[in-house]
């Protein structure tokens, strides 16, 4: 439900902007640089828009809840789900587990000198 | 092994079940709860109506445990059960709960439980520590059983691949090798059958400890 009502934004954003750029480039968008989705920002607005982000552990709670969500609706939740949408968390899994170890799994690599 | 990094590894299998919503959910909650109704029925067949209060602690507790160690199979993946600590803890309270709950409700059928009907007399103080002793390994059996049986299956393959890593350049002997890694994985791929074992013996020692 969270994401209808953001995509919904992002239309009307989308209207604004157009209007906006044939009149004048360099104005300010009238849509505050805050609530704008990451691809919408400008370049130049883009480490305001990182320290505006919102690092409590609610909002970063949120972040993740958010992401979950968003993988979970598009892949599993679905009518006819396949092994691709579980599987791809495993192979996560596995990579992050790889980083994890890679200190003592440079040891045994097929080097001459380590 | 840092601390933050393994309780989120404890946390993990966690998400591969999500709960479900409606009627009607998607394949993956549907499969997970067909094997659900269908282990809780096998298992809880044999309790009482006082047994059965414990259904939840007993199908999260396969859950967990069948998740987590079928999660270890995975290339580099780190276990929580191969930990002595960890089975120690989940073994030590839940034997005591069932110990306590038979203490509570049927006292004298409880102590009964230390001497076995018709013993011929002199057996008799014997009989007692043998019994107190085989009731008080019981949980150590329950956590020690399932670390070792884990770590050991592990071991095993670390060894194995690793043999047949360094025989890659001597041939002929590979394939031979090979073929009993992949056997060995097959076969350690009934971690779930352990899962089994632990719950089941847990179950027996409900089971014998509350309603007889």
């Amino acid at each position: 439900m969270y994401s209808i009502k953001v995509r919904e934004q992002t239309k009307k954003e989308k209207d604004i902007h157009k209007r906006v750029d044939t009149q004048d480039s360099n104005m300010a968008s009238p849509v505050p640089v805050k609530e704008k989705k990451l691809m919408e920002v400008k370049l130049g607005e883009l480490p305001g828009w990182i320290l505006m982000q919102d690092f409590t552990p609610k909002g970063i709670a949120g972040a993740f809840q958010r992401g979950y969500y968003r993988y979970y609706n598009k892949y599993i939740n679905v009518k006819k789900g396949g092994v691709a949408g579980i599987s791809m968390v495993l192979a996560a899994y596995v990579l992050f587990n790889y980083c994890r170890s890679y200190k003592e799994l440079k040891h045994e690599r097929l080097r001459k000198y380590h | 092994m840092g601390l933050p990094i393994a309780v989120l590894i404890v946390m993990f299998p966690s998400i591969l079940f999500p709960s479900p919503n409606r009627l009607i959910n998607n394949r993956l909650i549907s499969i997970q709860q067909w094997l659900i109704q269908l282990t809780s029925k096998q298992m809880l067949m044999i309790h009482n109506q006082k047994g059965r209060t414990w259904a939840l602690m007993l199908m999260s507790l396969i859950m967990f445990i069948g998740s987590t160690n079928l999660l270890g199979l995975l290339p580099h993946s780190f276990t929580p059960t191969t930990q002595l600590s960890m089975n120690l803890g989940m073994a030590i309270p839940l034997w005591a709960g069932t110990v306590i709950t038979g203490f509570r409700h049927k006292t004298k059928a409880s102590l009964a439980h230390f001497l076995p009907q018709g013993t011929p007399l002199p057996l008799i103080p014997m009989l007692v520590i043998i019994e107190t002793i085989s009731l008080f390994i019981q949980p150590m059996a329950l956590a020690v059983r399932l670390t070792a049986n884990i770590t050991a299956g592990h071991l095993l393959i670390h060894l194995i691949g690793g043999a047949t890593l360094a025989l890659i350049n001597i041939s002929a002997t590979t394939a031979l090798i090979t073929f009993t890694i992949l056997v060995l994985l097959t076969i350690l791929e009934f971690a779930v059958a352990l899962i089994q074992a632990y719950v089941f013996t847990l179950l027996v020692s409900l089971y014998l400890h509350d309603n007889t």
